[in-house]
């Protein structure tokens, strides 16, 4: 790396601990302001994030909100932006799920196609939003976020009607048999295979940015999108590729989600913990640059997962670090935004 | 002591001393020439000037006051006034409304508008700027935009004028409108600092010259006493020749045919049928005042606008259906009129500036993977070869003078070797070392047996490099001059569209 290169990357990084600690020191006075000892809160939220069986918790959590924060970083690293993550996501869990109960085959063929099935019909989804863009002019920002609705109606009807498990009281399907199952990596601990996918994920995003013509290609659409096509790269095929990858992603973790933990596809269940959204924080955070992003995901995952210790030994609730989270975003932009007077 | 003195300024940027101990003194009443290469610090010392940029030593003295200025709102309360080379207009609104915005005359909370449309229709008439207060401005042509810049400085009456590069949009019968207008106001007293790289233009019209030079004050001129060598070599601290040396061309079949090319718009088409053919080892000017199509014409040709009609051929192929990858793989390299926006990407390294549109195949990547080592050297060659002034090939290439990221742009597209090139303003605001050697790249490519579309605003250029000269007037092209028969006068009246006794 040249010296101009890391000088920019240090700066970017320093202004990432800027945000950081800024939105710790406004946390802890939201915490006085409540009655409640900052130090303490920060160290519960500390140990519920790292020590004993809790690390294992925070990387089974960070799993699919660092594979949503991908999904998110993908396209910002050229200057798109994808808002329909939740829909991907949950329309790869369905496609998973039926696949992995219906397809009649060997528990482990059953097991790759449901997320080969779901990695495809969640990448044509979103790489449908990007044709909507290129051949309508529907901006991205619009098209990806509005057809993530139709997704979830869907996803929610078949769940609660022609898929559904009478047996339980939920609105959702049959249980995935074991042998479809993503199998446990770590004995003991919540840490399935996913872990293992989602690091050749990472290997795999990580190696396009770095030396791949497309990263390249997306690289410098990021820094001007005129300049790219001037060179002979057809914007509108890169958009729907790109957004094609960045679905594919999100089908992923729905199929990671159904296959490995949940075991069934249960009706809103995969949005709940919003992995979509904290994904797009951390993304942001990074401004879709892959390694800082999966990092910035990893920090928020550990955050979160110590806001559930957190809330149990205190009394402060853990909307406390979605607090965090949106501050230190906060003050990123602003710092950036301040920057560019 | 002078009316307007900066004594001393210094200005540092990071690896850049853009202003040492620049002194400038200019009297009232007088057209002072702010001259010299891109990156000899022109842009900055008027930045600090009129308040833009914060300088790092020196001072500003107007009148026998020191004025520090924080921001252009001093500056322009302390009597400045700045025309941009790019407008800084609201196109859907009218004339007057332009000029009185921020100082809209008022009764109780409204603006009165009768008194501004009144107080803008008389200044106008004063200085002789004819223009309509009501007009839209969107729809105005530059010239008289430029007319409206002028009545916002002096409408908040101001008495030290600073004109960056006012000519380049204008034709040649504008430009003595300009010109005469600046007489007027320099006869009422006002000062007037006119930025520009045009030394005939110096020559013509101003009354003393500061030459700067890397940052320093070259020389302090008086017009009257001077001749344009003089002013190159302080420009440049050697002679530089801006007739290019070249032998008559020997054109040889057509490797660039274009048909019929229309670009529809609402009215009137912005190409209107335009045909014409480049042929190998010959340089076909396009002569035109900007704004008459050339732009929208070349982008149609190098495939980043779709044509209503027309047909292009590169050497016999058909090429019209082709995006911008296929006409690049068919033989057009182009050299766009807009290299910070077009040309590259400012926040990127020289390294991948100059690696686009080679970067797909061997040997700078193989199978989708990019060989960077490779691209790092082939970086470092062309930047050696072309003499492009930068630190390393991982700088950022938004670092760079406009006449060093020009050079990034020519080495990049002449190094495609294509049958076809495109160069559209190759030299706009590039500095006179650069001049030279962009048009002896271009001649070069010619003599190679390439054909060279050249595209400028700047009929100098167009004179002293085009074999033959179509010009453009409304989207047509209403003329073709061999080169050897073009004059300013003859091609000045074609692109203000009068023809008949020429063409």
């Amino acid at each position: 790396m040249t010296a101009a290169a890391s000088v920019l990357r240090g700066a970017a990084t320093s202004s990432v601990l800027w945000a950081i600690l800024g939105g710790l020191v406004i946390g802890a006075l939201i915490t006085l302001a409540a009655g409640h000892d900052p130090i303490a809160v920060y160290g519960e939220i500390l140990a519920g994030a790292v020590v004993g069986p809790n690390l294992a918790e925070t990387v089974a959590r960070a799993v699919p909100l660092v594979g949503m924060t991908l999904v998110a970083a993908i396209p910002l690293r050229g200057g798109m932006v994808n808002l329909g993550g939740d829909g991907q996501l949950v329309l790869g869990g369905l496609v998973a799920a039926v696949v992995a109960l219906y397809l009649p085959a060997p528990g482990e063929v059953r097991l790759v196609a449901a997320i080969l099935a779901a990695m495809a019909v969640s990448g044509a989804y979103a790489a449908l939003a990007a044709w909507g863009e290129v051949r309508f002019g529907v901006p991205l920002l619009i098209s990806t976020l509005l057809l993530s609705y139709p997704a979830q109606g869907v996803s929610s009807y078949l769940a609660r009607f022609p898929l559904r498990d009478p047996s339980t009281g939920m609105p959702e399907t049959y249980r995935v048999e074991e042998a479809a199952r993503l199998p446990v990596l770590v004995p003991g601990t919540p840490i399935t295979w996913g872990l293992v996918l989602l690091l050749l994920v990472i290997a795999a995003v990580v190696f396009v940015d770095r030396r791949g013509t497309a990263g390249y290609e997306l690289r410098l659409r990021g820094l001007n999108p005129r300049f790219v096509a001037y060179g002979g790269v057809d914007l509108g095929r890169q958009t729907i590729r790109t957004l094609f990858a960045s679905g594919a992603v999100a089908g992923l973790v729905g199929a990671m989600l159904v296959l490995g933990d949940q075991f069934r596809f249960t009706d809103n269940a995969l949005l709940s913990p919003a992995y979509t959204w904290s994904g797009l924080m951390a993304a942001l955070l990074a401004m879709g640059e892959p390694i800082g992003a999966v990092c910035a995901g990893l920090f928020f995952a550990a955050l979160q997962t110590g806001g559930f210790a957190m809330e149990r030994a205190t009394e402060v609730p853990r909307v406390l670090t979605l607090v965090l989270q949106a501050v230190i975003i906060l003050l990123l932009a602003m710092r950036h935004g301040l920057r560019r007077r | 002591m002078a009316f307007l003195e900066m004594r001393g300024i210094v200005k540092r940027y990071p690896g850049v001393l853009a202003n040492d101990r620049v002194d400038l003194a200019v009297e009232a009443g007088e057209i002072h020439a702010v001259m010299g290469e891109n990156g000899a610090g022109k842009s900055t010392l008027m930045g600090i000037l009129y308040g833009l940029v914060q300088p790092d030593g020196g001072e500003i003295v107007i009148d026998g006051r020191p004025r520090p200025f924080r921001s252009p709102i001093d500056a322009i309360a302390a009597g400045l006034g700045m025309v941009h080379q790019a407008f800084k207009l609201f196109d859907s609104l009218t004339v007057w409304e332009n000029v009185v915005y921020r100082a809209e005359p008022r009764r109780g909370p409204f603006i009165d508008r009768a008194a501004a449309r009144r107080t803008v229709a008389d200044l106008a008439r004063r200085h002789g700027l004819p223009i309509d207060p009501d007009a839209r401005v969107g729809a105005l042509p530059v010239g008289v935009k430029q007319r409206i810049e002028i009545l916002k400085a002096l409408y908040r009456d101001a008495r030290i004028l600073i004109l960056d590069e006012p000519t380049a949009v204008l034709t040649p019968g504008e430009r003595d409108g300009l010109f005469q207008v600046m007489h007027g106001l320099a006869a009422d007293g006002r000062t007037i600092l006119f930025v520009t790289h045009k030394i005939h233009e110096v020559m013509a019209v101003t009354d003393r010259i500061t030459v700067l030079r890397d940052g320093r004050v070259a020389d302090h001129m008086v017009t009257a006493e001077t001749d344009p060598q003089a002013i190159i070599r302080a420009m440049t601290g050697r002679n530089v020749s801006l007739k290019a040396d070249r032998a008559p061309a020997q054109p040889g079949k057509p490797l660039l045919e274009v048909e019929g090319l229309t670009l529809a718009a609402p009215g009137k088409p912005t190409v209107d049928g335009v045909s014409f053919a480049v042929r190998a080892g010959e340089i076909v000017g396009i002569a035109g005042v900007a704004g008459n199509g050339q732009t929208e014409l070349i982008e149609i040709v190098a495939g980043l606008r779709a044509a209503d009609a027309g047909a292009i051929r590169v050497d016999g192929r058909d090429v019209t259906a082709a995006g911008v990858a296929g006409r690049r793989a068919a033989g057009i390299a182009y050299v766009p009129e807009d290299r910070a926006h077009t040309g590259t990407a400012l926040r990127a390294s020289a390294t991948d500036t100059l690696s686009m549109g080679f970067h797909r195949r061997p040997p700078l990547s193989r199978r989708g993977v990019l060989d960077r080592a490779a691209m790092r050297d082939r970086a470092r060659g062309l930047i050696a070869r072309f003499g492009i002034k930068i630190p390393g090939e991982g700088t950022t290439v938004g670092t760079l003078s406009g006449g060093n990221l020009q050079k990034v742009v020519v080495a990049r597209e002449l190094d495609h070797q294509a049958p076809v090139l495109i160069a559209e303003q190759p030299t706009r605001g590039v500095d006179v070392g650069a001049i030279e050697f962009i048009h002896a790249q271009l001649v070069a490519e010619r003599d190679k047996g390439r054909a060279v579309l050249l595209v400028s605003a700047e009929l100098g250029e167009i004179l002293a490099l085009s074999d033959r000269v179509l010009v453009m007037y409304e989207g047509r092209v209403i003329a073709e001059v061999p080169g050897a028969d073009a004059t300013e006068t003859s091609l000045g009246l074609l692109m203000a569209g009068v023809t008949g006794q020429a063409a």
